[in-house]
This record gives C-alpha cells, sequence and structure tokens, in this order.
C-alpha cells in the first residue's frame, strides 16, 4: 500500500467516523446502550423482581380448606403465613384433585385456592384446586405447599424418633465430606473462563453484527440514497480504498460497541454475585494471541458482508430489511455453539462459517490451545474474511452504485 | 490552437441492452467552456460521468492530455456533480478540506483558494456551518468551492444552476467566466439553451444518446440556417427523447414482478375508475 493509499484510507475514514459521532442518536446507540444494557438488565431486574415478590409476599389470601379432621398444628402453620381459612366438609369426588362442583369458584377467584385434606389411618392425602394464570392462586398454591412440606417433615422427625432411631443418620447416610468447592481442582482462572466463554463469544458474534448495521447502511446506502456517493466517485481514491476506509470506520464504531458492551456485562456481573463468582481468567499469551485474532478475522468477515449487502441496496430502507433478517445468519450458529460440547469435539465444526470463531474463543477463553483446531479455524476463517472482502469489492466495484434514488 | 486537455474517442456506453452513448468524439481544449446541452435522458450526465471516470467506456477511450485514462488522473477534475454530494453533519470548509486531502492537498493551501472563490460566491462566512441548513444555492456554490479547492485543470458541473435562485445563478455564471478568464476549463452541462448561450465558449448538443452539433453559438446558427440557438436545437433534435437509459436497470426481475402484483392497473377510462381503491 502507497502512503498515498494510506492517505486516503485514513481521511475516509476520520470523515466517516466524525460524521457519524455528531449524530447524537448514534452515540447513544453505540456508546451508551452498550454500556448500560447488562448493568440495568442485571441490577434493575432482580430489584424489580425482588420488590414484586415483596407485593405478592405481603398479600392476605384466601383459602378453604375442606376437611373431616384437620391437624391443628397445620392450621397454625398455615395461618402464620398469611392465608385466611374456611373449613368445609370434603365434597363426593372421585378423586381429591377433581375438581368437581368447586371449579367456578377457584376460576372466578371467590377463594383463591382450594386445600382437600383426608386422613387415611397413620397418611394423609391432598389435594390443592388453584387458577395457574392468577398470581393470587399461584402464591397461595406455593404458600400452601411450603407449610405441607414443613409440616410432613416435622412429622417424619417425629415418627423416625417415636422409633428409638437417629433422625440424622435415617435421612442423610450419606454426606459429603468437607468443602464441596474444594473437590473441583480447576483453578479460579480457568472456572472464569469457563464461565466467561458461554456468554462472551455470543455477545461478541450478536452485537458485532447488530452494531455494525446501522454505520454499515449509513457509509453506503445512505450515502447513495442522500447523493453524496457520485462526487466521492470522482475522486481520486480506488474503490478499495474507498471499501477499507468505510472498513475501518465501521470496525472502529463496532468494536468501541462491543468492547463497551463486554464492560457493562463484566460490571454487572461483578456487581450482582460476589467475586468469588468470577474472575479473571487465567491466559497464556498464545491464548490471548488468538483471541484477538479470531475477532479481527471475525470483524473483517462480518463488516465486509454488511457493507457489501448495505452497497448493493439502493436505499437506506431496502439496505435494512436486508441486514436485519441476515442477522439469523449469525444468530443461529451462535445459539448452537453454546451447547456444543468441546470435549472431544469433531475437527469439522471449526471449519464452519461463524461457528468456527465462536467456537475458537470458547476453546481460548478456557486457555485450550489445541494446534489442530487452531490451523482449521485460522485457515477457514482467512478463506471466509477474503470471500466476505472479495464480495465487498465486487459490490464497491459496481458502476450503478453512482446512480441515487434521490 | 488550444491544447486538447481530455478527448473521447469512439466512446460507447452501455446499460444493459440499452446503449446509452453511442460513438461520442469530443475533444476539449484548454481554456474553454464547454456547454454540453441536451433534454433529460440525453445523455449529458452519463458523459460527465465517463469524463470523471466513474464509468467505464463500454468502447472506445477517455484520456487526458499526457494520454492516461481519466480514472487514473481524477486529480487534474474538479466535479460538482447535479446532486452536490455534501455531508450535511460536516462543515462547509470539511466538506471541502474533506476533498481536498482526498486530493493531497494540504489544508492550507485548500484554504487560502477557498477562501479567495468563498469571498466570489459570497460564502466566506457560512464556511463554519453545518450544510444541514443550506440553501439550493448555498449547497451549490459550496460544491464548487469544494471541486475548485485542489486547483484542477478541468472543472465539471453538471446542472450547476438547475434550482438556484437568479442572484445565485448569476454568481455562479460569472464565476465560471472568470475561471476561464484565468485560463481554467470548464465543462458545463445544463438544458437551458440560453444559459449555454450566455455561458459557453462552445456548445455541444446532445440527443438521445449521440452528439448532434459541436460548435460556437455562430457556427451552430449558420450550420443550420436558423436565427436562433431555439430553432436550431429544435431542428437538431425532431426524433422523440428517450427516457432516462440508467434508470433501466435499477429493479431486480424479482423486485419489479413483486411490485406489480400490488400495482392495480391504470384506468383507460372514467368508467374503469375504482372509487374504492
Amino acid at each position: 500500500m502507497s502512503e498515498g493509499s494510506g492517505r486516503r484510507i485514513r481521511a475516509i475514514a476520520k470523515k466517516e467516523v466524525v460524521e457519524f459521532a455528531r449524530d447524537w442518536r448514534t452515540i447513544i446507540a453505540i456508546i451508551v446502550i452498550p454500556l448500560l444494557m447488562f448493568p440495568l438488565l442485571f441490577i434493575l431486574f432482580p430489584v424489580l423482581l425482588e420488590s414484586e415478590a415483596a407485593e405478592l409476599d405481603a398479600l392476605e389470601l384466601n383459602v378453604v380448606i375442606q376437611s373431616e379432621d384437620f391437624p391443628l398444628n397445620l392450621l397454625e402453620n398455615i395461618t402464620a403465613v398469611s392465608l385466611s381459612t374456611s373449613f368445609e366438609a370434603l365434597p363426593n369426588v372421585s378423586s381429591l384433585s377433581e375438581p368437581g362442583n368447586d371449579l367456578e369458584r377457584v376460576r372466578n377467584g371467590s377463594t383463591d385456592a382450594l386445600l382437600r385434606f383426608d386422613s387415611q389411618n397413620e397418611t394423609w392425602s391432598y389435594a390443592i384446586l388453584h387458577l395457574s394464570t392468577s398470581e393470587r392462586s399461584n402464591e397461595a398454591r406455593y404458600r400452601l405447599l411450603t407449610t405441607l412440606s414443613e409440616w410432613e417433615d416435622s412429622e417424619v422427625r417425629e415418627r423416625i424418633t417415636a422409633s428409638g432411631l437417629d433422625v440424622n443418620e435415617t435421612l442423610d447416610p450419606l454426606r459429603w465430606d468437607g468443602d464441596i468447592a474444594q473437590g473441583d481442582v480447576a483453578t479460579s482462572g480457568e472456572q472464569a473462563g469457563m464461565v466467561l466463554s458461554l456468554f462472551i463469544p455470543l455477545v461478541l458474534a450478536i452485537w458485532t453484527y447488530s452494531s455494525a448495521i446501522q454505520p454499515s447502511i449509513d457509509m453506503t446506502a445512505g450515502e447513495r440514497e442522500r447523493g453524496t456517493l457520485e462526487a466521492l466517485l470522482c475522486l481520486p481514491c480506488t474503490r478499495i480504498e474507498l471499501l477499507m476506509g468505510k472498513w475501518v470506520a465501521v470496525a472502529t464504531i463496532t468494536g468501541i460497541g462491543v468492547v463497551l458492551q463486554i464492560c457493562g456485562l463484566l460490571f454487572a456481573i461483578g456487581y450482582l454475585a460476589s467475586s468469588s463468582f468470577i474472575g479473571l481468567p487465567k491466559l497464556s499469551i498464545a491464548s490471548v494471541g488468538l483471541i484477538v485474532l479470531s475477532i479481527l478475522l471475525f470483524a473483517v468477515m462480518v463488516v465486509a458482508f454488511e457493507l457489501a449487502l448495505a452497497m448493493r441496496s439502493h436505499s437506506v430502507k431496502e439496505a435494512g430489511s436486508i441486514l436485519a433478517p441476515a442477522l439469523m445468519l449469525i444468530l443461529f450458529p451462535a445459539l448452537f455453539t453454546q451447547v456444543i460440547n468441546l470435549d472431544g469435539i469433531e475437527g469439522f465444526w471449526f471449519a464452519i462459517p461463524v461457528v468456527n470463531i465462536l467456537l475458537a474463543l470458547r476453546e481460548l477463553l478456557m486457555n485450550r490451545v489445541i494446534t489442530e483446531h487452531v490451523l482449521i479455524w485460522v485457515v477457514s476463517s482467512v478463506v471466509y474474511a477474503s470471500l466476505a472482502a472479495y464480495y465487498a469489492s465486487r459490490q464497491f466495484s459496481r458502476e450503478d452504485i453512482v446512480t441515487s434514488l434521490s | 490552437m488550444p491544447e486538447t486537455l481530455l478527448s473521447l474517442r469512439g466512446v460507447t456506453k452501455n446499460f444493459a441492452e440499452v446503449e446509452a452513448l453511442k460513438r461520442i468524439d469530443l475533444e476539449i481544449h484548454s481554456g474553454e467552456i464547454v456547454g454540453l446541452v441536451g433534454s433529460n435522458g440525453a445523455g449529458k450526465t452519463t458523459l460527465l460521468r465517463l469524463m470523471a471516470g466513474v464509468y467505464t467506456p463500454s468502447n472506445g477511450r477517455v484520456e487526458l492530455s499526457n494520454g492516461r485514462p481519466v480514472e487514473e488522473m481524477r486529480q487534474e477534475l474538479g466535479v460538482v456533480p447535479e446532486s452536490t454530494g455534501l455531508y450535511s453533519r460536516l462543515t462547509a470548509w470539511e466538506n471541502i478540506r474533506y476533498h481536498s486531502r482526498m486530493h493531497g492537498v494540504s489544508d492550507s493551501v485548500s484554504w487560502a483558494r477557498t477562501e479567495k472563490f468563498a469571498e466570489h460566491l459570497d460564502m466566506k462566512d457560512n464556511l463554519s456551518r453545518h450544510t444541514k441548513g443550506f440553501s439550493r444555492g448555498m449547497r451549490q456554490k459550496t460544491a464548487l468551492l469544494r471541486a475548485l479547492a485542489h486547483g484542477p485543470n478541468i472543472l465539471l458541473l453538471d446542472e450547476p444552476t438547475a434550482g438556484l435562485d437568479i442572484t445565485s445563478a448569476r454568481t455562479v455564471r460569472a464565476l465560471v467566466r472568470q475561471l476561464r478568464d484565468e485560463g481554467g476549463t470548464v465543462i458545463y452541462s445544463t438544458h437551458q439553451l440560453a444559459e449555454a448561450q450566455q455561458v459557453c465558449d462552445r456548445i455541444v448538443i446532445i440527443h438521445n444518446g449521440e452528439i448532434r452539433a459541436d460548435g460556437s453559438p455562430g457556427e451552430l446558427l449558420s450550420s443550420t440556417g436558423t436565427e436562433n440557438l431555439e430553432e436550431a436545437y429544435v431542428s437538431l433534435t425532431l426524433d422523440q427523447a428517450r427516457p432516462r437509459q440508467e434508470e433501466a436497470d435499477k429493479e431486480g426481475a424479482l423486485s419489479s414482478w413483486w411490485r406489480r402484483l400490488f400495482t392495480p392497473r391504470t384506468p383507460v377510462s372514467t368508467r374503469e375508475v375504482n372509487e374504492d381503491e
């Protein structure tokens, strides 16, 4: 590449980034949203869940108990969990679960749940009628089940003691000795790598593609639609320089977005969980180098592909309706890759587009550098990135890109 | 004999099956204003794009005086396309500087030239403004400054006064004449004969992709035996003008079929008009 060529590519990239950054909506989309998305999701969502749960806990719920001989200590436990009770005789039904004539009053909410309880010598049978589409009814059922379970547990303990047996030896004859965490011989760095490998590749793949959509369209179909491309094509730069300049600009904008999103994600995890939940993965220099290479190859392929598709389009609208659904080409492989077992994985997986890079990232984040896999994904990714770049250069060399709908 | 700066030899341009330009032979000489005159779709813009190296000829050659193909020598050219092509989120000066940098011209040289021409065009106070709110005239003037800032040998102007108010159009025409007086060469596309007669030393009439006449206004009158240029133009373009050729291959077959599927038939009489449609 000559000095003039490098200067022109820099000039194009700089102008594109400056122009893009001057739109405040872009800053929101590329910087603020990626940075805040996961913190808001991970911090506000649990807060919202907690507040909703507290609201449910505070509810005084009505339950009807149908029983001929209801244990008094169980009734005390039930009223202790904010359940108002009323008693009725057991109806004549073939099984306690059959709603019978009680169907309508549970459905219309006149009672939140209905507990049928029948004693048979030394055992009891029960059933709870509830409406699963009502939160009140679900909560009433949950409280009844919890109380019944605790009561059953206490009954079991009493019976074991009455039989002259030790409760713990009878109920828990097999026990883990010592600290369970000590049994895992993986280092904390390896564990961190394992956890990160479950979502970093996914976030990276989806966000790289999705955050490149807007700048790719703006710098190609947008220019075409606004009629600015013709003046640009009259300048002393080659179409390849134009493509490279725009690629650098899109990759820069996308890279900032992806890095910020991952920072936001790590911050959210760190805030949400205790510091022992996740730490820094312990990676070798080779792993780090290969991670950077894999991301670079992925970015070359994805951004070139998006620029090519957008440049083929005559308008922003047309480009949007092509690039948005094309996200599926990244999303499905990314999701499939999450469930592929890395132990003993066949080599061909590392030759499938998109899947290869995501699997490579998973392996590398776990500090596994397997030469055979590395060779396959590097060669196949270089081929795919080259094909995408070639396709993009073909689209940028088309004569009809000079024509504008406007 | 003035030096030939740009020449087109046997240039043909096809878009799919359509021959947009047919065997064009044209020489542009140093220090002249050449008007390309023709109706919409005649081939003026296609010819300008060939001269700018944006299009490659299907046949023939477009070359500069040194024999090099024009696409390799674009720094010799300053182009103002019909759409002006300004970036609305950049200031006028940033638009100008961007193009100058692409031409390899330093910011200081570019600024000096911009300042000089901005005075003529009454644009100096607007150089620091974003072009988003610019009127059509201001956009055209900015595009002109941008085309001049790197010091081109040849200026290609596509309908430079289209949509301009009278004062702005006069200013642009005056600047074009001044450039010619300073030794510059301008190729000026327009569909207004009166404007071409006012500005140009030489008029090239293009119709349906062919050059129908090439000469000074006086030569055109004498060759056609008419008394004014309008009559001369009509006598040279009696056959019906065709639609714009580049539009023909814009839409794919599937897109075209799909669009037609949801397009009701246009009625041919009042009885066929469907009020509920």
